[in-house]
C-alpha cells in the first residue's frame, strides 16, 4: 500500500519531465482528485543561473476507467496487473522565450520576429539584460507518446516515457528512464520517496532547446552551436507527502539535475547543475 | 514583494488546513481510499481464491497496545461503521463506493495509539477442524499466486508449508496423522502470526510440508493458517 500512498501525489505544474501516478484501482464512477497551491523556486531555464520564484499549482486527478491527469501530463492506465503499468501518454513541454521558460510572450522586452531579416544591425550588448535575448521564441509543446513502470520490489519502481512533438519544429523527442524508491517511512503520515534517472532526446530537440541558429547567433549574445542527440540529463530527486488529514497534504520536492553530453556545453547553458525547490498544500477531494 | 505574494496563498491553504487535520490525531488515522486500494487487488485478482481470505490487520506501534475490545471506525460525513478485530488486529474491510467518494478515514477506538494497516491474505479455516494436506497445499498455492500478482520479488519462492495461529490461551498445538497411521504433535510456540514486530505474541505451530500425505486435526480452532513462502 505504500506506494501507492507515495505516487499519490507526484506531480506539480511545474514539473520538468512528465510524471504517470500509479495504477489506483477505485469504485466504477468515482475519482480521486488532488488540488493545490504552493511555490516553486526553480531556475529562469534549464541551465540558468537566475532563478525565478513561481506560484506552482497542483493537480492530480484519477479516474475509475484509468484516465489521469497528472500536473502537465495525462494519460490513461492500460494494465490491470499492479506490478507493471503501460499506456498512452500526453504532456504539455514548456514553452521558453528571452525570460525563460514557461513565460508568455506579453513578458517579452525584444521581439523574435527577424527570422530571415538580418540586415539590421543588433547591438548584442544591449540584448545582455535579458538571458535569451534574440533567441528564438519557443512555444509551449503538447506531446505525446507511451508510459511503462514495472515494480519488481512494492517498494521500487522503474519508470520509463517516451513523449515526441517538442521543439520548434514539433520534431523533439525525449526518452526518461528511471528508478524510484518508495515506502520510506517516518510514520503513517509521513512518506518520503526517492528517485533517479536520465534522459535521451533525439537531435531536434536539443537543437530546440541547447543549439544556436546562426541566424540566433546574429541577434543574440550566443555564437553558434550545433547541438546533437544523446543522453542529456541526469535528476535525482526527494519528496515528502505529509498527510494532515484525509483530505489535506503538504507536498514538497526537491530536484537537482545535472545537463551531459551536447546539451551540457551549449553556450545556452550558464550552470549545468540545476535545482528546484517546492512546496504546495493540497486538497484531495 | 512578489515573492511575498506568492507566498501567502499558499500559507494561508495551510493555516486553513492545520484545523480541519487537528480533529484527527498524527497517526491515528488511516485514509479508507489508501486501504480500499490495498484490498480491492484481491478482489480484482483473477486467479483461483476460494480457499483464502483477505483481510486488513491494524498494526500498532508498540506491540499490546490494541488489547480486548478495539476496533476500527470507519467514519465519514454519511458512512458511520464500527468494525470489531480480532485478537491478531484484523478485520474485513468492507469495499463501499459511498465510503469512498466521501474519502472517509479509518479510525481506532484507542486514544494515543499510533497504528498502520497492512492487507493479510490466510488461509480459509474449515469448521469442522480437519484438513488434508493436499487441501492446504492447495490454499498456499493459491496465496503464492495471488503474492507474485501483487509482488514480482516472489516469483522465486515457493510454498514451504503453513502457519496455524492460536488464541493466547489455546495451546493444544496440532496433531498429524500420516498415510502409513503415524501421529505426530506439533507443538505451538510463542511467535508473531505473520512475522511483523509490533504483532503480539501468541501460539504459533508451523507444518512444513513433507513428501507424504498427512491429515491435520487441531482441538482449537486457529485465528488464522498463514501460508509460509521460502
Amino acid at each position: 500500500m505504500n506506494k501507492l500512498l507515495f505516487l499519490a501525489l507526484t506531480a506539480g505544474c511545474g514539473a520538468a519531465w512528465a510524471q504517470t501516478p500509479a495504477t489506483n484501482p477505485m469504485p466504477d464512477g468515482s475519482r480521486d482528485m488532488y488540488v493545490g497551491l504552493g511555490v516553486q523556486s526553480a531556475p529562469r531555464y534549464v541551465g540558468a543561473e537566475s532563478r525565478k520564484v513561481t506560484a506552482l499549482p497542483v493537480l492530480q486527478v484519477e479516474w475509475s476507467n484509468g484516465v489521469f491527469v497528472s500536473g502537465m501530463s495525462a494519460g490513461m492506465h492500460w494494465s490491470e496487473n499492479p506490478v507493471f503499468e503501460y499506456g498512452p501518454l500526453l504532456a504539455v513541454h514548456p514553452g521558453r522565450d528571452e525570460s525563460g521558460a514557461g513565460r508568455t510572450i506579453g513578458d517579452v522586452g525584444i521581439t523574435t520576429d527577424l527570422s530571415g531579416f538580418i540586415a539590421s544591425p543588433i547591438n548584442k550588448n544591449a540584448l545582455r539584460g535579458e538571458r535569451l535575448g534574440g533567441m528564438e521564441k519557443i512555444g509551449a509543446r503538447l506531446q505525446g507518446g507511451a508510459f511503462a513502470n514495472y515494480y519488481p520490489d512494492p517498494r521500487w519502481r522503474l519508470t520509463g516515457s517516451l513523449l515526441v512533438g517538442s521543439g520548434n519544429e514539433h520534431d523533439g523527442a525525449r526518452l526518461e528512464l528511471g528508478v524510484q524508491r518508495l515506502g520510506v517511512v517516518a510514520d503513517a503520515q509521513h512518506r518520503v520517496a526517492f528517485s533517479a534517472g536520465v534522459a535521451v532526446v533525439n537531435r531536434h530537440y536539443n537543437e530546440s532547446y541547447f543549439g544556436v541558429s546562426e541566424v540566433e547567433s546574429l541577434r543574440s549574445r550566443f555564437p553558434y552551436y550545433d547541438a546533437r542527440g544523446g543522453l542529456q540529463d541526469a535528476h535525482v530527486g526527494v519528496r515528502w507527502n505529509w498527510t494532515l488529514s484525509p483530505s489535506w497534504m503538504v507536498t514538497s520536492n526537491l530536484q537537482a539535475l545535472r545537463l551531459l553530453g551536447s546539451a551540457r556545453n551549449s553556450p545556452l547553458v550558464e550552470r549545468s547543475t540545476n535545482v528546484t525547490v517546492s512546496t504546495a498544500v493540497a486538497y484531495r477531494f | 514583494m512578489r515573492c511575498a505574494r506568492r507566498l501567502l496563498v499558499p500559507i494561508a491553504l495551510l493555516l486553513a488546513a492545520v484545523p480541519a487535520a487537528a480533529q484527527l490525531r498524527a497517526g491515528e488515522w488511516v485514509s479508507y481510499r489508501d486501504a480500499y486500494r490495498a484490498m480491492v487487488r484481491f478482489e480484482k485478482f483473477g486467479g483461483a481464491k476460494n480457499l483464502l481470505v483477505s483481510q486488513l490487520q491494524v498494526l500498532p506501534a508498540e506491540r499490546g497496545a490494541l488489547g480486548d475490545g478495539a476496533r476500527l471506525a470507519l467514519a465519514g460525513k454519511v458512512t458511520q461503521l464500527n468494525l470489531p478485530l480480532d485478537a491478531l488486529g484484523r478485520t474485513v474491510l468492507p469495499l463501499q463506493k459511498s465510503a469512498y467518494d466521501e474519502n472517509a478515514a479509518l479510525v481506532l477506538n484507542r486514544n494515543g495509539v499510533p497504528f498502520t494497516v497492512l492487507p493479510r491474505v490466510t488461509i480459509a479455516p474449515r469448521t469442522d477442524g480437519h484438513y488434508d494436506s493436499a487441501d492446504l497445499r492447495a490454499a498456499c498455492g493459491q496465496a503464492l499466486a495471488y503474492a507474485r500478482y501483487v509482488d514480482a520479488s516472489q516469483a522465486a519462492r515457493q510454498c514451504a508449508g503453513v502457519r496455524f495461529v492460536f488464541a493466547p490461551k489455546a495451546a493444544s498445538g496440532v496433531r498429524l496423522r500420516h498415510a502409513d497411521g503415524q501421529e505426530q504433535l506439533l507443538a505451538a510456540l510463542p511467535g508473531a502470526a505473520f512475522g511483523a514486530e509490533a504483532e503480539e505474541v501468541v501460539p504459533v505451530a508451523t507444518w512444513r510440508f513433507g513428501t507424504e500425505r498427512a491429515q491435520v486435526t487441531m482441538h482449537d480452532a486457529p485465528l488464522a493458517i498463514v501460508p509460509v513462502f521460502e
